[in-house]
């Protein structure tokens, strides 16, 4: 069996691999659909999908429009739903934005009052006075509670200081981690088990709190889980959020030819998009850059640090007309027929 | 909060001031307008949520009429309506008394518009002129459109504009650059009531077909359709084919200029003598020659393009350039006509049309008035083609399967019609919406019954070639069919070897320079991934641009051979080691260019 396997399905010496692995993903890549329809479920409505993600994810963008963190919870509280609901309290990011339904200053007082959203609140389990005693912590103003009603005392009549606080304390963070994003809770089916989604990637924060799982926390943030874990999860993760992506649409593409694209991108130990400041930029050959994109930029380099072309590439041999180096162009000829009677002379 | 808002006014798009009641002031303004104390032209659109209004006079507005409604009553009462037939007023008459009024685009959002008379309620504020004004003037000369897809809309509105036909009635006194002229145009035997009330009736641009739908032998999969012979010989989607081409004597500044007559031996680029060989004396070519591809029309020598060479030897003789108008390639025919007059810059002009018989042959588009498309694949003698127990043999076999996906009823409504039509002498109404459909195929069904047909349009068949009776009943009737412009004539094209580019000694592109077909980047890349090297050798290089150059292996510039004192050259070090290698001419080019921008670039070959 594994002979078989070795011999049918082993990549013959000189294919063109990554020709074929970029073939095979942007043949359907043409098919799909820019905005696709959205499958029920709290995880499809928080995540881009369709095309737009993959070429995120081949562009290796710094951060994804819509990051997700699954987090695990350790084994001992993990099958407790109110212990999980702890955690989501300890995690989930609220900011003052999502939890004020009105903002008035009042200038010549140097107040700010706050009106709070009932509904939000319940929803964040917080209350008034928490939130007040939180912005007098972190800010250091006087602060006075009554309902849903919270006044601040600046401390300044300046309008444009009244108003710079007024941002300030609107973007801060009431309780959770900054970055995590809102937090939900799901349950696994076959194992009866809780986890936690944030719609964030702070995974560095999060597997901090006690009771996280770091052994299984994952998310769809390929640099966040670079930062965490290294290149090799990370390229896991290109593999596995491609092939998740293209399964969404039912398009099927064979696992090998994601994994040489997720090869390509981690090979150097850091992650590189396939463009022009990625893969293709960094081209060993003068030629091959200078015809793909920017053309004078590097023949202009080429020539300020005099750069030698190896003519070791695909697309320099197109250029100049030589036989390219790949398939029946891997082989030649090892020594000449008239040289065979100098080598039998030496022994 | 909504009651105390302001509402803006805006006029052509300029704010002019607030309204604090905009229903009343809209009111107004509409009372107004059909009362005729202000102009008809004005529109006036509220926009209650976004609280304000927009008031339009400007040009460039779309608008289309309507029957004004109050309290739910129209005002295009039967007392108008009997006036109106009995010609004591006319439409404009409605317009100035406030019965019918156009809107706009943005004035239409506050209508409510009842489709029929029948529709009208209180919430109603206009009524359709009539229902078939929904459309546009192409959909609406298609009959039984309310049976079609919106898709197949879409399409057949641009295939009514391609169709050959009677384009104009003074098309003999035209030079229209290219003209489509159908021999035998026929009036549709099913029409509409916009297509009898406009003009088109006059320029007719299709024939009525008899139409079985069958499949014949894989002929006419897809959308290939097979035509009967015998129809075609008898003019069946024959039609002409003008081009018009035209040259003229230009001034050049320098007192030079162009002349129209046979070129002399000595011109520059003369092309032989039996091409001249069609003018007369004038250098013009006569009416109703022959032509064929590469002989000359327009004779006309020009001066040179380069000053110093318009002396000759001996400084008397002008030097010429022949510059005469040449029939393109791939194209043959009758000179229709000649006409020589004068420009606006009062120099000579001459314009020639050429025409082509154009009989339908296999490639040739045609198209019916439900977006069915298709495209000639066979042309089958009549002794072969299927035929009916009455002996009738269709003129054109479209396959059944053109039909269901594409969901256009309306084709297979014409279809009956037409032959309820065809057999009773008559003339049939298909305007969309006139009638209910399962009312209109009962009544072509009486029709046909009445003249001995299956009521259903079905007729048993025989095959032509076996004689053998289809197990089936064929579905047969007359369908109005268009000859679209899309000839294969006129866009066949062949190259094996050819010209190239003098740039880059790679083949040229396009038609008109006899161009081969580009073998691209994404071609390249599919040879790369089946690691056909030498393939891919052969398609860009051989078969492209291929060079041999001489590269100094000193200095790694490319050198050439001197052929008066038989040795190779380098430019650059005067060196004379050299190695000879392939290259593509492209890359030549690019070196060159290159050093243009002040940069050595150097080869160095390996052996």
């Amino acid at each position: 069996m594994a002979k078989e396997i070795k011999e049918k399905f082993l990549v013959q010496f000189g294919e063109a691999v990554g020709t074929v692995a970029a073939q095979s993903l942007g043949e359907p890549g043409t098919q799909m659909i820019l905005r696709t329809f959205h499958y029920a479920g709290v995880e499809s409505t928080m995540s881009t999908s369709g095309l737009p993600r993959i070429v995120e994810l081949v562009d290796a963008k710094k951060k994804p429009t819509t990051p997700i963190t699954y987090i695990y919870l350790n084994k001992d509280i993990s099958k407790s739903f109110d212990k999980a609901e702890e955690m989501i309290k300890k995690i989930s990011e609220v900011t003052m934005n999502s939890i004020v339904r009105r903002v008035d200053e009042n200038f010549s007082k140097g107040k700010i009052r706050l009106i709070l959203s009932s509904q939000e609140m319940e929803a964040a389990r917080l209350t008034t006075k928490a939130v007040a005693s939180k912005i007098s912590k972190d800010f250091g103003f006087e602060t006075k509670s009554e309902g849903r009603i919270i006044e601040i005392k600046v401390g300044t009549r300046d309008p444009k200081k009244v108003r710079s606080e007024r941002v300030r304390i609107m973007n801060s963070v009431i309780s959770g981690i900054e970055g995590a994003g809102k937090v939900m809770l799901r349950q696994d089916e076959s194992t009866k088990e809780f986890y936690l989604i944030a719609a964030g990637s702070d995974m560095e924060s999060i597997v901090d709190i006690p009771g996280v799982d770091s052994t299984r926390i994952m998310s769809n943030d390929v640099f966040a889980v670079y930062r965490l874990f290294g290149v090799e999860a990370a390229r896991n993760v290109i593999v596995h959020e491609l092939a998740k992506t293209l399964d969404e649409q039912r398009i099927g593409v064979n696992r090998r030819h994601l994994a040489l694209i997720a090869d390509a991108m981690t090979a150097r130990g850091n992650i590189k998009g396939v463009g022009r400041h990625g893969l293709s930029g960094e081209k060993g050959s003068v030629l091959a850059r200078a015809a793909y994109e920017e053309t004078v930029k590097h023949l202009v380099h080429a020539a300020v640090y005099g750069e030698i072309d190896h003519m070791n590439g695909v697309t320099e041999n197109v250029l100049i007309g030589k036989q390219v180096p790949v398939g029946t162009g891997t082989v030649h000829l090892a020594i000449k027929k008239e040289d065979l009677s100098k080598v039998g002379k030496k022994k | 909060m909504a009651k105390n808002e302001i509402t803006h006014v805006y006029l052509n798009g300029r704010d002019i001031g607030t309204v604090d009641d905009p229903q009343k002031f809209v009111n107004e303004i509409r009372s107004a307008r059909r009362t005729g104390v202000i102009s008809g032209e004005i529109n006036v659109a509220h926009y209650a949520k976004q609280h304000y209004i927009n008031i339009n006079s400007d040009r460039g507005r779309v608008r289309k009429p309507y029957v004004i409604l109050e309290n739910g009553k129209s005002k295009l009462t039967k007392d108008v309506i009997e006036k109106l037939k009995s010609k004591e007023i006319n439409f404009n008459y409605l317009f100035r008394n406030g019965i019918v009024e156009y809107l706009d685009a943005e004035e239409e959002e506050n209508a409510l518009v009842a489709f029929n008379e029948s529709d009208i309620t209180e919430k109603h504020t206009h009524l359709e002129v009539d229902i078939a004004s929904i459309f546009g003037f192409t959909v609406s000369t298609s009959p039984y459109a309310e049976h079609n897809s919106i898709a197949r809309h879409a399409m057949l509105s641009n295939f009514i504009k391609q169709a050959q036909g009677l384009y104009a009635i003074n098309f003999n006194q035209r030079f229209d650059s290219r003209g489509y002229l159908l021999f035998y145009p026929q009036v549709p035997i099913v029409n509409t009531v916009p297509y009898r009330k406009t003009n088109i009736q006059k320029h007719p641009s299709g024939q009525n077909f008899v139409v079985a739908l069958s499949t014949y032998y894989g002929y006419n999969m897809q959308d290939a359709v097979v035509l009967n012979r015998a129809a075609v010989e008898r003019g069946a989607g024959r039609s002409l084919f003008y081009k018009t081409y035209s040259d003229e004597e230009r001034r050049y500044p320098g007192g030079q200029r162009d002349r129209l007559k046979v070129p002399p031996p000595t011109a520059e680029g003369y092309m032989g003598e039996h091409f001249y060989s069609k003018l007369s004396d004038d250098g013009i070519i006569e009416p109703e020659m022959d032509v064929q591809e590469g002989d000359v029309l327009i004779g006309k020598v020009s001066p040179p393009r380069f000053l110093e060479e318009s002396m000759g030897p001996s400084g008397i003789e002008e030097k010429v350039r022949d510059d005469s108008t040449v029939l393109k390639t791939g194209e043959t025919g009758i000179v229709d006509s000649v006409m020589i007059t004068e420009s606006p810059g009062a120099t000579k002009l001459v314009k020639i049309r050429v025409r082509g018989l154009r009989v339908p042959e296999n490639g040739d588009k045609f198209a019916s008035r439900h977006g069915q498309k298709g495209v000639t694949s066979l042309i089958v003698p009549p002794e072969d083609m299927p035929f009916t127990e009455s002996g009738i043999i269709p003129d054109l076999l479209l396959n059944p399967h053109s039909v269901p996906s594409r969901m256009t009823f309306g084709h297979l409504l014409e279809e009956l019609a037409g032959k309820a039509g065809a057999v009773s002498g008559k003339s049939i109404d298909g305007t969309a919406f006139a009638q209910d459909g399962v009312e209109r195929m009962a009544e072509y069904g009486k029709m046909l019954e009445e003249n001995g047909f299956d009521k259903y349009g079905e007729e048993e068949m025989y095959d032509g070639i076996t004689g053998m009776k289809f197990k089936a009943k064929v579905f047969t009737g007359v369908v109005y069919y268009n000859r679209l412009y899309h000839m294969v004539s006129n866009k066949i094209q062949v190259r094996s070897r050819g010209k190239v580019q003098i740039l880059t000694h790679q083949p040229t592109e396009g038609k008109a320079r006899q161009g081969a077909l580009r073998f691209g980047e994404m071609e390249r890349d599919t040879l790369i991934g089946y690691g056909a090297s030498l393939l891919l050798k052969e398609r860009l290089l051989d078969q492209s641009d291929k060079t041999n150059v001489l590269i100094c292996r000193q200095c790694g510039n490319i050198g050439y051979y001197d052929h008066i004192k038989r040795v190779n050259v380098c430019p650059i070090d005067k060196g004379s080691d050299f190695v000879e290698v392939e290259i593509s001419y492209a890359f030549k080019v690019l070196l060159d260019e290159i050093k243009s921008l002040h940069i050595m670039p150097r080869m160095k070959v390996n052996e």
